[in-house]
């Protein structure tokens, strides 16, 4: 092998949904302490203690402005990009502080990638979507290798080894959200960060990710928001739910209600709302 | 409750009933004020190029094509009259390239500050001051290069013959200052209208500002910056008034940027307003120039769609 890779040539590893095999030893890589995030004066969500393990994945379920996505772009600093979004508490990534002033946001985006709710591939070529990444890390092997290997890994090479050249944006709705999930492993990350990724999809579409998620994450740990509390059901091994409140001063804001075992919070949740939320009675 | 106003209608069912009750006489006269008002610029370009042409080709009746394309003596108006356009193109060629050298790269480098780095503060601040700029008459620009810019040079030239007192390069540099906001805008215009996600796609891979910048956010909207650079170079090669300043009138075929010469619009504006008879030969010398620059405008512009088609990334 020629480019120095985590991934093996170009092969699939085995497809054993990542929930069926035994979790491992939890190494925990993200901790999450009093984490608020304003935009301008308005606190989105307030006050989140959370802990995300390692290779596995974590969902983040709730109704819609409670905060899940603003927390989510607190892991790998995206809400920097926001003029006016304020971060308040603590987020470390394998106990380093990520709002640390020695801490280079690029640096951080290059090992925590991020898929996003709409499929956006640059542009570009297939190929130069994959490569996109690379290149701008520096990245100084094979790229033609690079290319097959990743989208081998995504389970998409079979689909586009003859459109390599076209146009990205010539694809499906769900070949295109894959290649940006393909685009991001390109890179090798450590975290995958997924916000409502099928969102935009149809059933079957979303079942590809889905598997792609399940196998990815025996090799990388995901964090992904949904809507879609099945998806949850179906690929998390935790799942957290966030709601919203309104304090004494009658401002509405985002909370983490509670975190479990995945199948703990379906079957035996321990808040109300959660219960009230998964079986279908709002508020 | 009150009852509201209701409109008369007819009981669905009846005959007609869903058949025009209101004349809509307003909407059919704001249509054809519209259409007019669209028209007026079609048709003035049009009405130009008509009037240019019966003139240019009893021109070239009496002059011959090749040697007024290729002659490198012009002096129309003199005896004996010499009909070679060279100088003129050169002149016109020469100013227009120094103006872009100018203008391209502080014009994109704005762009860029302000589509990608500026706060919406800056942007706020400068975006308006820049378009100031660009409202500034060209006749002031034109004093501009003669008594300041060119002093400037001759004083402070390191060594060699120091340029004329009309010269291209002051010429040339002013103009690029000029067109500095015309294509600025335009071209953050065009890459302000990136789509967010894109962005947001490439900063979640690692990129830097810069990255962003060239790699993504640039070729998304070439075809919006091509626009904006051939609007510039439009501007460079009709622009008038600056080259007659300070350029001088003397055709002139040379490359060399420090001396005197006279363009293409720089002879149009001198002969147009001297007393040429209508139908001489002379008078006749406008039209054909003139048509030349329309041609050589007409050809850059289409150089340039062909370019953007190759290489534009189309988003949408």
């Amino acid at each position: 092998m020629n480019p120095p890779s985590r991934h093996g040539p170009g092969g699939t590893p085995p497809p054993l949904p990542a929930h069926l095999a035994a979790p491992p030893p939890s190494e925990t890589v993200f901790e999450v302490g009093g984490l608020s995030v304003f935009y301008g004066g308005h606190e989105a969500v307030r006050d989140v203690n959370m802990n995300i393990g390692a290779r596995q994945i974590t969902a983040m379920i709730g109704p819609s402005g409670c905060g899940k996505s603003t927390v989510l772009r607190c892991f790998n600093r995206m809400n920097d990009l926001l003029p006016d979004a304020r971060v308040v508490g603590k987020v470390r990534y394998h106990n380093e502080d990520l709002y640390s002033r020695e801490v280079d946001p690029i640096e951080v985006r290059r090992r925590i990638g991020m898929v996003f709710q709409k499929p956006n591939p640059f542009p570009k070529s297939v190929y130069d979507n994959i490569a996109y990444g690379p290149r701008v890390g520096g990245f100084r092997g094979n790229l033609d290798d690079l290319v097959e290997e990743t989208l081998t890994h995504a389970a998409l090479w079979d689909e586009v080894k003859d459109k390599l050249r076209t146009s990205a944006l010539a694809l499906s709705g769900g070949q295109q959200q894959r290649l940006c999930i393909a685009r991001t492993i390109a890179v090798e990350p450590e975290v995958i960060l997924m916000d409502e990724p099928c969102s935009s999809l149809d059933p079957i579409a979303t079942a590809k990710i889905e598997d792609l998620m399940e196998r990815l994450a025996q090799q990388f740990t995901i964090v992904v928001v949904t809507h879609n509390m099945q998806q949850a059901a179906r690929v998390s091994e935790r799942t957290a739910f966030f709601g919203s409140e309104i304090d004494r001063d009658g401002v509405r804001h985002g909370r983490l209600i509670e975190l479990d075992e995945t199948g703990t919070l379906f079957s035996n949740p321990s808040d109300h709302r959660t219960e009230d939320y998964i079986s279908g009675r709002f508020g | 409750m009150t009852a509201r106003p209701q409109r008369r209608r007819t009981a669905p069912g009846s005959p007609g009933f869903l058949r025009r009750s209101q004349s809509r006489w307003s909407e059919r006269a704001v249509r054809v004020l519209l259409v007019a008002a669209a028209l007026v610029s079609v048709l003035t370009t049009i009405g130009i190029v008509v009037a240019l042409i019966p003139p240019a080709v009893e021109f070239f009746g009496k002059v011959d094509f090749g040697a007024f394309i290729t002659g490198t003596d012009w002096s129309p108006l003199f005896e004996p009259p010499r009909f070679g356009v060279l100088p003129l193109v050169t002149a016109t060629l020469v100013i227009t390239v120094i103006a872009l050298l100018v203008a391209v790269p502080l014009g994109l480098g704005a762009a860029v500050y302000l589509s990608e780095y500026a706060g919406h503060r800056v942007r706020g601040v400068f975006k308006p001051v820049l378009e100031v700029l660009a409202g500034i008459p060209t006749v002031v620009y034109g004093f501009f290069a003669l008594r300041a810019i060119t002093p400037f040079l001759q004083r402070s030239w390191p060594g060699g013959d120091p340029p004329e007192v009309f010269n291209a390069l002051s010429a040339g540099f002013v103009m690029g200052i000029m067109i500095i906001p015309t294509i600025a805008s335009l071209a953050e215009d065009s890459m302000a209208a990136v789509p967010r996600p894109l962005r947001d796609g490439a900063y979640a891979l690692g990129s830097s500002r810069m990255q962003v910048s060239t790699r993504v956010v640039f070729p998304a909207a070439l075809s919006g910056i091509v626009a904006a650079v051939v609007l510039g170079i439009s501007r460079a090669i009709g622009e008038t008034m600056i080259v007659a300043i300070a350029a001088g009138g003397r055709p002139n075929l040379t490359l060399n940027p420090l001396e005197g010469m006279q363009t293409m619009t720089a002879f149009i504006a001198a002969a147009g307003i001297g007393d040429l008879p209508t139908g001489s030969t002379g008078y006749q010398t406008i039209f054909a120039v003139g048509l030349l620059l329309f041609a050589l405008t007409l050809v850059m512009n289409l150089i340039s769609i062909r370019l953007v088609r190759r290489y534009r990334e189309v988003y949408e």
